[in-house]
């Protein structure tokens, strides 16, 4: 039989589990994503990661796994230097990590995807009684009420997840890192990770714990380290350190100074969209107006449900319960179609798959969503399509030169320009921004906002989706906070601050 | 000359498919003088006609991001239906017309069995492959329609001049209706967008599972004209008829520089793919080879000439990397460099 590891680790295994950062430094091409992170974690500690989107949580994550290598600077652990070159070099080190989106062979058992690449087995066979053996060891250390031979489809999110942290103790790990374990759970499900990890922590295994729940970190959590902005503020204890302290250190990172409004605010008395407790998958009891002239920000942590909420509107997700009154009349939409007709548009998040076809060149992508206006009896008037492109490449500030160009070919800005030009050429009158700087250079960021400013000002409406806070702040007229799917909070521009928008939307305040 | 060089550069893939079909001739008349005879060209195009009519008709399905296995089988129960009714002594326009639209109705069932029973296009339509071949058998109790009227035959196959029939002029027609769809109506840009972005598209307001139907319904239509081509030059309706003829369908639209990817091809590519596939074919009949060699020759050349593809779009993807590695190293352009902000 092949030596197989449960594992007589040659090293690590003895090691106590201290992790130091050195001065650790990243950077991706524009953006400086650490810069000279130094702290230490304790062995047998659950240590928590705090910071806003874009603090540099993740890459930290990732350096310590091998996924990226540093820039500069060492990790230490244990008094070795280990700077691994990939995740499996960690993994047999003893460091493990159970992230957001899980990744299991939904076509094997549980016990094949526990064992998954360490397949006890002789000549190339796998002995599958061996599998289940080890497999179902793990599992019931971890309390879990389903067993190796069980299949992957069918189990919750939770339930996979217990798989994953049931991989990592299978690999012996001695340090596991948690990066928002808790985004999909449900409540019960949170109790039993929790159980889990204070089990884990019983073991003498050291966590690592990213989250932006306020409750959780308290709950867990025996010190925090904050990051902000790919810099290190201050490690402190967690029990003795209260939360608003702890938000407050999160928030203050340089605020672009481009995400500001350059012309007076034009919010006018009507109203554009009334929408009346709308509830759908995973958001309820959602409530709000949108006038015209307004830039009304969506604010809230990854998995608030905001997106949920804006694609609903469109019609692009079909299902929600509710009404939308669209200036004033009632409408039902149900397919982006209707969306459109209604006089909606959306600039959805996933620009590259969902925001322009790929095939398609610049004046195409352009006129796609005002096709009809720009063909008659079916065919199309290329003139008609050419003048569109030229009025709105020009609005846009897109090289007038390029009609035959095909948009995959631009870069990101320019790619997020001409998905607005498109929903420009339709003349909706109420635009959806799912974070629309998102991935896109500073300067076309700032092209961005000048838009939708323009657009606003043109007595048009806008919803912007953004977990950027300085740009909420900046851009926004007034601000709804989102929270695991409900509105938390509706505040007016002059109420806006990171700590108070960032408090509400980890429930830091109003429990 | 700007505008001719513009054309070529749009034109990029369909003329790589007409190189390959001169390279093709040439090589055959090299061996064979008679080869370039106008009569044998000719015959190289009547021989491509059956073979044109299901390959643009696929087309439609594969650009879309789909595939269609039924065209043979929709082909097989035109032929048996339409010799049926051709028969029955309904005048052969009639025929033709009601062929059409049945080839339509046909197409459009398995475009309704991808969108609304969201079934994969190659499950569907292997389905419906299998179902209508039963249906032809049953229609005529497994027997061929036999005495096809002259009246209807020469609907298809009267000369126009020499050599050149009327089949030859319909294929001309559908190609060019077919090509006008695709490249200048709003139908033709949502099938190419479907099938290159499908959520994009539908995100875009467009009812896309519409769109899809409607290609599906074309690709039918070709179908049932490839099989009514095949019913007047006959003489009889086999039931059999068309069987596996999908492949070489879907090999001449592949030729053709369709991609089964979706969003990529064009009914002129696909009209030189088939006459590509058919130069061959004649050709090695022409050298007197053994036919079992097309088989071999046949697949060479569709694995040749899409790996011409892949080829290009390796070089120009390598080309273009070399371009940002040099302006990233060249500090004047190096300024804004867009990259996603990782946390």
């Amino acid at each position: 039989m092949r030596e197989h590891p449960p594992f007589q680790r040659k090293e690590g295994i003895t090691m106590e589990p201290n992790i130091r950062f050195d001065h650790i430094t990243k950077e991706f091409p524009g953006v400086k994503a650490l810069e000279d992170v130094s702290f230490e974690i304790r062995s047998g500690e659950v240590h928590a990661l705090l910071g806003e989107n874009g603090a540099g949580k993740s890459t930290l994550l990732n350096i310590l796994h091998g996924v990226y290598t540093a820039d500069g600077g060492d990790i230490w652990i244990g008094g070795k230097r280990v700077n691994f070159g990939n995740p499996m070099e960690a993994l047999n080190f003893g460091i493990a990590k159970v992230h957001q989106e899980i990744n299991l062979v939904p076509q094997l058992t549980v016990g094949q995807n526990i064992v998954l690449g360490f397949e006890p087995a002789r000549a190339g066979i796998i002995n599958f009684g061996e599998v289940n053996r080890r497999a179902d060891e793990v599992l019931n250390s971890l309390g879990c009420s389903f067993s190796s031979g069980d299949s992957i489809e069918g189990l919750s999110a939770g339930e996979m997840q217990m798989i994953v942290i049931a991989k990592a103790l299978f690999h012996n790990a001695r340090i596991i890192s948690f990066d928002e374990p808790t985004a999909s759970l449900s409540n019960v499900e949170i109790e039993s990770l929790f159980a889990v990890i204070e089990g884990l922590k019983a073991q003498g295994i050291t966590i690592l714990y990213v989250s932006h729940k306020l409750d959780e970190i308290s709950r867990l959590a025996d010190r925090a380290s904050i990051l902000r902005d790919g810099k290190y503020v201050l490690t402190c204890d967690v029990a003795e350190t209260p939360r608003d302290e702890l938000v407050r250190n999160m928030v203050g990172r340089s605020v672009s100074s481009y995400a500001v409004r350059t012309m007076p605010s034009c919010v006018r008395d009507e109203t554009a969209l009334e929408v009346r407790n709308m509830s759908g998958p995973g958001y309820s009891d959602i409530s709000f107006t949108l006038r015209r002239g307004e830039i009304l920000g969506f604010a809230g942590l990854v998995g608030a449900k905001r997106t949920n909420v804006v694609r609903a509107l469109f019609g692009a997700d079909a299902r929600y319960e509710g009404e939308i009154y669209v200036h004033g009349k009632k409408t039902e939409i149900h397919s982006p179609r209707q969306g459109l007709s209604a006089g909606i548009g959306l600039l959805s998040e996933n620009r590259k798959t969902e925001g322009f076809v790929g095939e398609l060149d610049n004046s195409m992508n352009i006129a796609l969503a005002a096709l009809p206006r720009l063909s008659g009896c079916g065919v199309l008037n290329f003139k008609k399509i050419l003048d569109n492109f030229n009025k709105y490449a020009q609005a846009i500030r897109l090289n007038l030169r390029d009609p035959e160009v095909l948009t995959v070919n631009l870069s990101g800005g320019n790619q997020q320009k001409v998905i607005l030009a498109k929903w420009l050429a339709t003349e909706a009158g109420i635009l959806i921004f799912d974070e629309p700087t998102k991935g896109v250079d500073v300067g076309a960021k700032a092209e961005i906002y000048r838009l939708m400013e323009e657009f606003a000002a043109g007595g048009n409406s806008i919803i912007m989706v953004s977990s950027e806070l300085p740009e909420v702040i900046g851009m926004s007229d007034r601000v709804i906070v989102m929270r695991e799917g409900r509105i938390a909070a509706e505040l007016a521009k002059a109420e806006l601050s990171e700590e108070i928008i960032l408090s509400y939307a980890m429930g830091g305040v109003g429990q | 000359m700007n505008k001719l060089k513009n054309t070529a550069k749009r034109l990029n893939r369909e003329l790589a498919t007409l190189f390959v079909l001169i390279v093709i001739v040439v090589i055959f008349s090299a061996k064979e003088p008679r080869y370039m005879d106008l009569a044998n060209l000719i015959d190289i195009i009547e021989q491509a006609v059956i073979n044109g009519f299901l390959a643009i008709g696929v087309t439609f399905a594969i650009i879309t991001g789909g595939i269609d296995l039924s065209v043979g089988s929709i082909m097989a129960v035109a032929i048996v239906a339409c010799g049926q009714l051709a028969v029955s002594g309904l005048p052969p326009v009639a025929v033709m017309g009601i062929g059409m639209l049945l080839g339509l109705a046909l197409g459009s069932v398995n475009g309704l069995l991808i969108t609304k029973m969201k079934l994969q296009p190659f499950i569907a339509t292997l389905g419906t492959c299998s179902i209508l071949r039963g249906v032809a058998y049953v229609i005529t109790d497994g027997w061929p329609v036999l005495n096809i009227p002259s009246a209807f035959r020469s609907l298809f196959q009267n000369e126009v001049v020499d050599g050149v029939r009327m089949s030859m002029i319909y294929l001309l027609l559908m190609a060019v209706v077919f090509a006008f769809v695709l490249k200048r109506t709003r139908a033709g840009v949502y099938i190419y967008s479907i099938g290159s972005n499908e959520e994009a598209t539908k995100l875009s307001g467009v009812n896309t599972d519409r769109y899809k139907i409607v290609a599906y319904a074309l690709c039918g239509l070709a179908s049932a004209m490839a099989g009514m081509v095949t019913l007047a030059r006959l003489g009889t309706g086999e039931p059999t008829a068309g069987q596996g003829y999908e492949l070489n369908a879907i090999a001449a639209a592949a030729i053709g520089g369709a991609s089964l990817a979706g969003g990529k091809g064009s009914i002129l590519g696909t009209v030189l793919g088939a006459l590509t596939l058919s130069a061959l074919r004649v050709g090695l009949v022409v050298i007197g080879m053994d036919t079992f060699y097309q088989y071999i020759a046949t697949g060479l050349i569709i694995v040749v000439a899409v790996y011409f593809e892949v080829m290009k779009n390796n070089v120009i993807k390598l080309a273009s990397r070399r371009r940002q590695l040099r302006q990233r190293t060249s500090p004047a352009t190096s300024s804004g460099a867009s990259a996603d902000k990782k946390e």
